[in-house]
């Protein structure tokens, strides 16, 4: 009785606290905590995803408020004071200690059901859906458009130069993926999904962006040394933008040789392990290799040319350097003849006794475009049709 | 009254050094005493819990900033270049010694240089810091440390049912534990903790190997404990102690071995079948070898969920006997607590492939959230059962019982996080991010390791005989309940807005968020340096605890503390319950003279006084 004042203050003040934040909970709700919880909402299924969370939260909230105000109260009502015994009190109640076995039964049963309904709608794509073939790999994604395009924009993303995937805004999009090492996966956080990328399997990931903007593509499954850097920007655009964007990708005719190699090695994923500085990666750096010679694991020295480089796309595991580990995978079937030349021409502008080559390179390079222009002025019109 | 003090002189506590320090340190090498093997297994799983902090720590230090090219001016030439920002893992050159063929075919030595990357270094010490957390400390930690010691005491038995085994599963876990130690020093592992496959089977430069083979005998040593402890609690109750006259501890212990009977062999076979793939070649899961990788997966998690409840079930006993010994009320429920034990045990036998929502086809992901939903049942009833033994109880805020609160705040955060992560649509989105990071930090160290601390500070008097400094104590327990809710809180927001886990760097965004994560580690490592040095002081030079100091009535603390070689002076009888609080007159339960108890039939030892079902 004597702490009964004491107590009467105290809630008193925390009544008052309650009764001003009452009024601007549901305000505050809906705008912060969307906020503070979750990146932008930008697929069809972003907000529905959400709104799952949310019931979610606000029942867990529920009972996480509910068992420690109870446990805050007994342990200040109920604290020893000395000379003083506990009263007795029941240690047993059936119909209590099955209402809290039942009643999380229920809740939990509706979040389930809430949660499959929703899992069900996000793993039936349309049949309509635009298909776009990915390959991961360690590590990249190559994305191929229906048309055959792939990108070759690219940007800086966790200091790595990652590449953009355009997607056309409204419209279905379904990834059909593969990997052709280990475990990838691909992870749109603006799109609430991820789906594993498996090497023996096919797997399907599909969305209908609803928001024009730039969003993060991450690899989820763990893949080794550059798997915290396995991104790409997603760029929800316009249908216009989109296929103005995939014309552009399409046509790499005129793109100096040099300037292709380097997009196709950013796109192609090159980068992530063999640095452009001297560092040494998960791969060699290309700085400064070109006519220089390589000491191999058997022992054999071999020196660097066109028809190395060549061999290392194609068939990398034939001859491994000293010192670094058997990772690449092949890139057979990948690139076409100019875009091999292409990577061979920009490796060897990235040394310092390669410009010469590079240079020849690229003007015979030149001269075989206008003479196969000449022939076929059809050849280089992108495909749009899909 | 004089005789049995002299009784007590002839009998020194377990502790007690023998006549020259070679035939001490005998006593506990060959030792087949439960009470001693549990100290060594104490010493073992803390030094285990100090190397993987540290692990912890580094992983944190390196997520201070991200990976970023920033430009540098060259001293010698005065030009502008771009570098990268050293980060707290520095690329490694090493050089070695490999044979190498000369152009006339004979094999010769040569130098090679070899270039870790930083990002590749940061794999090694996250793998390692998941695997010795896991399998070195938290799996053994409760049941063979806390478990050895007094499962035999709170049933009345002398020893374990086989002395011998036990011994065993100490050196066995040594073994399997210098494994991966030497793993370590022999440049680590990246695989991550879980080896999944074709990653784990295509790593170079690792121990991948040598730590799957270590995991195996780990294994071992866990079924061993789990046998003992099955046939133990069966056969060497003390009279009267029926199946429900069991402190809740030692239902936790039975169910928790129940899983590791059962489900440990599973994880021995797949660690040696990944073995076998990378001695042999042979495809079992790598699919450029013929394998599945998603097999591999589902053998994985069909041990590695149940051992997801080998770790936390005993932490629920601990906070069952200290709850009631602390707030001096009869557990709220004996029964549904009692039998929640064993229902976890048997669902978590249902639910392992909610660990691949992502890499299954939709009608097996269904069947699996529906039953992972039923898990949380048992758990929400034991939480729910705790809040309510608090009811009119007799609270005394001492360090074990702010332990329990402790744990009661981080685990029921822990609990309340999984069903987002349980159901279908919303783990789409969290799968694989800081958000499961978050979850499984707040149930694995929230729940279990809070809970072994509470259960260290709540039975220290018992194991050393000595008191420890309560305002220090509560201090330790002040610093990691909040570095922890700092380190991890954190982290659900980290993955809710999309950032995926084992992730060496990250996008800017996320750098206000890992720093103050970061900030949080350090203030729980202090934390946990100031219960060692409570602990230290307590040896050195702590007040000598009499033999119950909590008043408690469960049946280890009616020996001396230490507890004396056999254990009991006196077998002794479970003359009342547990947790009997609110009866008025509790009987003692170890004094002579008292058995058979007078109401007995003559020529009644008291072996058929045992209640229950078996």
């Amino acid at each position: 009785m004597r702490s009964l004042p004491k107590i009467t203050a105290r809630s008193a003040t925390l009544g008052a606290i309650i009764a001003l934040a009452l009024p601007c909970a549901p305000a505050m709700a809906d705008g912060v905590m969307r906020r503070m919880f979750f990146p932008a909402r930008a697929a069809e299924y972003s907000g529905p995803s959400d709104s799952v969370s949310f019931f979610i939260f606000w029942t867990t909230a529920f009972f996480f408020v509910l068992l420690m105000g109870l446990m805050a109260i007994f342990v200040v009502k109920y604290r020893r004071r000395p000379g003083q015994a506990a009263p007795r009190s029941p240690s047993h109640n059936t119909p209590l200690e099955l209402a809290w076995s039942g009643i999380p039964l229920i809740l939990l049963g509706m979040m389930f059901f809430f949660g499959a309904r929703l899992y069900i709608e996000m793993r039936t794509p349309p049949i309509d859906s635009t298909v776009i073939n990915v390959t991961a790999q360690k590590w990249g994604w190559t994305w191929e458009y229906p048309g055959g395009e792939q990108s070759l924009e690219s940007v800086t993303l966790a200091n790595v130069s990652s590449p953009v995937f355009a997607v056309p805004v409204g419209k279905p999009v379904r990834l059909v993926m593969n990997s052709t090492d280990v475990i990838h996966s691909l992870y749109i956080p603006a799109f609430r999904d991820k789906v594993d990328v498996i090497p023996n399997r096919y797997t399907t990931y599909w969305f209908r962006a609803e928001k024009i903007g730039e969003y993060h593509l991450y690899c989820a499954e763990y893949c080794g040394d550059q798997h915290s850097q396995m991104m790409a920007l997603i760029k929800v655009m316009s249908d216009a933008d989109y296929q103005e964007w995939l014309a552009e990708q399409a046509d790499t005719s005129a793109i100096p040789l040099v300037e292709l190699g380097r997009k196709l090695s950013i796109s192609a994923g090159c980068l992530a392990c063999h640095s452009l500085d001297g560092r040494p990666g998960t791969g060699p750096s290309w700085k400064n290799i070109w006519g220089n010679t390589h000491v191999m694991t058997d022992g054999e020295s071999v020196k660097v040319d066109e028809n190395y480089i060549r061999e290392s796309i194609l068939e990398p595991n034939a001859r491994i350097v000293a010192g670094y580990p058997a990772q690449m995978p092949t890139y057979q079937g990948r690139f076409s003849d100019r875009e091999l030349r292409a990577f061979i021409a920009y490796i060897a502008s990235l040394s310092d006794d390669g410009a010469e080559d590079a240079e020849r390179m690229m003007e015979e390079d030149d001269a075989e475009q206008e003479a196969s222009e000449a022939d076929s002025p059809q050849a280089s019109v992108p495909t749009t049709d899909f | 009254m004089s005789a049995a003090h002299d009784h007590h002189d002839h009998h020194p506590s377990y502790l007690a050094p023998k006549e020259t320090l070679g035939k001490t340190i005998m006593s506990w090498v060959y030792t087949i005493d439960h009470k001693k093997i549990g100290v060594m297994y104490l010493c073992a799983v803390l030094f285990a819990f100090f190397l993987g902090g540290v692990l912890a720590l580094g992983v944190r230090t390196h997520l201070w900033s991200p990976a970023e090219t920033i430009v540098q001016i060259d001293p010698s030439t005065g030009e502008e270049r771009e570098v990268q920002k050293e980060r707290f893992f520095r690329d490694v050159t090493i050089t070695r010694t490999v044979m190498r063929e000369n152009e006339a075919g004979e094999k010769v030595r040569a130098q090679e240089e070899r270039t870790f990357t930083s990002n590749n270094i940061y794999n090694r010490v996250f793998t390692l810091h998941g695997a010795v957390m896991v399998f070195l400390f938290i799996i053994p930690s409760v049941p063979a440390a806390l478990g050895n010691f007094f499962l035999p005491l709170m049933i009345g038995a002398k020893d374990v049912a086989f002395p011998r085994l036990n011994l065993l599963s100490w050196y066995v876990y040594v073994f399997g534990s210098l494994m991966t130690l030497g793993a370590l020093l022999g440049g680590g592992v990246e695989t991550g903790w879980t080896f999944y496959t074709p990653y784990s089977t295509s790593t170079e430069f690792g121990q991948t190997t040598l730590v799957a083979l270590a995991v195996f005998v780990l294994g071992f040593s866990s079924i061993f404990t789990g046998l003992n402890f099955i046939v133990t609690v069966h056969k060497m109750r003390a009279p009267g102690m029926g199946w429900f006259d069991m402190p809740l501890f030692v239902w936790a212990i039975y169910a928790t071995s129940i899983i590791q009977v059962l489900a440990t062999p599973v994880l021995g076979i797949t660690v040696l079948l990944l073995a076998i793939e990378r001695m042999f070649n042979i495809g079992i899961f790598d699919p450029a070898k013929g394998g599945d990788p998603i097999l591999f997966q589902h053998f994985f998690w069909f041990y590695s969920h149940p051992a997801v409840y080998i770790m936390i079930l005993p932490g629920f006993g601990i906070i069952s006997e200290m709850i009631t010994t602390h707030a001096r009320k009869p557990i709220f429920g004996y029964r549904f607590v009692a039998f929640s034990s064993i229902a976890i045990a048997a669902i978590s036998f249902l639910v392992w492939a909610h660990h691949m929502f992502t890499a299954m086809g939709e009608l097996a992901a269904i069947i699996f959230s529906g039953l992972t939903m039923l898990v949380a049942i048992p758990t929400a009833i034991k939480v729910f059962a705790w809040v309510a033994t608090l009811y009119k109880g007799s609270i005394a805020l001492n360090t074990p019982m702010l332990y329990v609160l402790s744990f009661l705040f981080l685990f029921t955060i822990g609990g309340l996080t999984g069903p987002p992560l349980a159901v279908l649509s919303t783990d789409l989105h969290l799968h694989d991010t800081y958000f499961v990071v978050a979850h499984f930090h707040y149930v694995m160290m929230g729940g279990t390791v809070i809970a072994f601390i509470g259960g260290l500070h709540h039975w220290w008097p018992k194991m050393f005989g000595r008191m420890y400094n309560e305002t220090f104590a509560k201090l330790g327990c002040l610093l990691v309940f909040v570095g922890f809710n700092l380190t991890f809180f954190t982290q659900f927001f980290l993955g809710s807005n999309g950032m995926p886990r084992r992730y060496a760097t990250y996008v800017e965004e996320f750098q206000t968020l890992h720093q103050l994560s970061t900030i949080g580690s350090y203030i729980l490592a202090i934390g946990l340096f100031v219960h060692l040095g409570v602990f230290v002081m307590s040896l050195l030079n702590g007040k000598k605890a009499v033999e119950n100091p909590w008043g408690s009535l469960t049946m280890e603390w009616d020996t001396e503390s230490p507890p004396i070689e056999h254990n009991f002076l006196h077998e002794p009888v479970a003359t009342h319950g547990p947790y009997d609080y609110d009866q008025p007159i509790v009987p003692p339960r170890t004094k002579p003279g008292e058995w058979p108890l007078p109401d007995m039939p003559e020529g009644d030892d008291g072996a058929n006084t045992k209640r229950g079902m078996f």
